[in-house]
């Protein structure tokens, strides 16, 4: 943690959050600061993509306190309360969730427009800028089912840019993709994240975790077990439920 | 036994065929414009769960499927005339009824085939993936939005092959609707039957109108098809 005064862009503050009967986070606390990487790691099923779903709103939590910003998450209730913290918190999905009926340009500029209500013709220029950034530009035109998964995520990253968000979620953003696209993928996060944008990532690409990460949350069944800089975590572990998860996935 | 179709040559029997081709034509255009909107709206209110009015489309989904397109024409038709619910004719003066056996027909072939379309529509609202409609909601969609934008037009797409049936079944209804006096291709065939005696070639005739009519809506159906075809994406290839 920074020792500076500054207070976190992100603060989690013992959330729970069960589906039926079944308790998927047990009370997890986490801040980000802004600027910062942050790395979620953890076994499947332990609940990583619900923290990143609380994060903005896309499923309501049964308690604790969620603060991005000066937004208080848990008490925005309606689709109107919730459109000024996405316009904050863009999220990245491992299926791309592209708008497959509208070319990349389409995808890029339509939530800016229809949601945000901005002048479609600075929307178009800001998209433009944002295509070249992700090396695609000249897809323009091209329909989402027309790329290949590393095209098709690069898409879905300008996408997120295009609303101007103070920090991006990314979920697994590289599992779909065949091992050759998923450099340029993290290249691309890896642009993002050195030219200061804050960054929430769960991934299973540990080495890329430890090259970006200022910080690294382990999750096991609801809950942080352990976490600290990315040194320090990966290289001496302390909790044995972290140890036997690197020594499988390392 | 031989066929013969000297009776095509009478002038009389071309207008009463041409009159019924058209009536036929314009019964299924407005019949389709209105199976299209109740189907929409029913399936809106199935896809929101909306309380009261889910439930009542659900009734009436089941309703209109399940009983004889031909009781529920007549039943519109004699329910409807017995209200008496009449207009006055401004160039004439003369009172005519309000709901005509034309409207009924039409009405009914909305209801009808609008309750197959409100399933047909859902269906492909279903089949859009979550994670599209999970793509939308976390750039700050609203749930009609999401609808309206990602929803509809990629469950509209899905549910075309199924909805060209269901037009060609429209078409086909349409003409019970004879039996009610509108002057549509059946009544032309029934007047032209009563005064020639020739019952087959009329009916072979029909029978090829009829084919070609469908076979003209299913062609312009693929065609939209195409055209709103999504490029890349695993559905509706040619
Ligand atoms: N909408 C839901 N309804 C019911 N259960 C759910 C729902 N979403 C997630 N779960 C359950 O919650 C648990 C945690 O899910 P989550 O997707 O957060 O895990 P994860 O850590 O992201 O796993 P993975 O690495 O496989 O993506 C899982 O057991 C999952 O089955
Ligand atoms: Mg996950």
């Amino acid at each position: 943690m920074t020792l500076s005064g500054s207070r976190p862009l992100i603060e989690m503050r013992d959330v729970r959050k069960s589906f039926g009967t079944y308790e998927v986070l047990k009370g997890i606390s986490l801040s980000v600061n802004d600027g910062s990487v942050v790395c979620i790691i953890g076994p499947s099923g332990s609940g990583k993509s619900t923290v990143l779903r609380c994060i903005n709103g896309l499923i309501p939590i049964n308690s604790g306190t969620i603060r991005v910003g000066d937004f208080a998450v848990e008490t925005l209730k309606s689709d109107k309360a919730l459109i000024p913290l996405r316009h904050q918190v863009s999220m990245v999905f491992q299926q791309y969730n592209l708008f497959p009926h509208r070319t990349v340009m389409q995808n890029l500029t339509m939530a800016p427009i229809q949601v945000l209500g901005e002048d479609p013709r600075k929307v178009r220029d800001r998209a433009a800028a944002l295509l070249a950034k992700v090396r695609l530009t000249g897809k323009e035109n091209a329909y989402p089912g027309e790329l290949s998964g590393g095209q098709q995520q690069r898409v879905a990253i300008a996408r997120a840019l295009a609303m101007e968000p103070r920090v991006i979620l990314f979920d697994e953003v590289t599992a779909a993709l065949d091992p050759e696209m998923v450099s340029e993928v993290l290249g691309v996060v890896r642009d993002l994240a050195r030219d200061g944008m804050t960054c929430v990532l769960v991934t299973h690409e540990m080495r890329f975790a430890e090259e970006v990460a200022d910080e690294v949350f382990f999750t096991d069944r609801g809950v942080i077990v352990e976490h600290g800089p990315p040194a320090t975590l990966f290289k001496s572990p302390s909790d044995p439920r972290l140890k036997d998860f690197l020594d499988k996935v390392l | 036994m031989s066929l013969d179709f000297s009776w095509l040559s009478d002038s009389l029997y071309q207008r009463w065929l041409l009159t019924g081709i058209g009536t036929t034509l314009l019964m299924s255009l407005l019949g389709i414009l209105l199976m299209m909107v109740f189907g929409i709206i029913g399936a809106i209110f199935l896809h929101f769960r909306t309380p009261v009015l889910g439930t009542i489309t659900t009734i009436l989904v089941e309703l209109f499927r399940n009983t004889p397109p031909l009781v529920q024409l007549f039943f519109l038709y004699f329910m409807l005339s017995s209200l008496g619910l009449s207009l006055t004719d401004p160039a004439t003066g003369r009172s005519i009824p309000l709901f005509s056996g034309f409207t009924c027909a039409v009405l009914s072939l909305g209801l009808y085939n609008g309750a197959l379309a409100v399933e047909i529509i859902r269906s492909g609202l279903i089949a859009v993936p979550a994670q599209t409609v999970e793509g939308a909601r976390s750039l700050g969609y609203t749930r009609f939005q999401t609808f309206r934008h990602v929803e509809l037009p990629i469950g509209l797409r899905l549910s075309m092959p199924a909805m060209t049936n269901n037009v060609v079944s429209l078409i086909k209804t349409s003409s019970q609707a004879a039996l009610v006096a509108v002057a549509d291709i059946m009544y032309g065939a029934t007047q032209i039957m009563v005064e020639t005696f020739r019952n087959l070639e009329v009916m072979l005739l029909i029978w090829l109108l009829y084919v070609v009519i469908a076979s003209l809506a299913v062609w312009i159906l693929r065609r939209i098809t195409i055209l709103f075809r999504i490029p890349g994406y695993g559905v509706d290839r040619p």
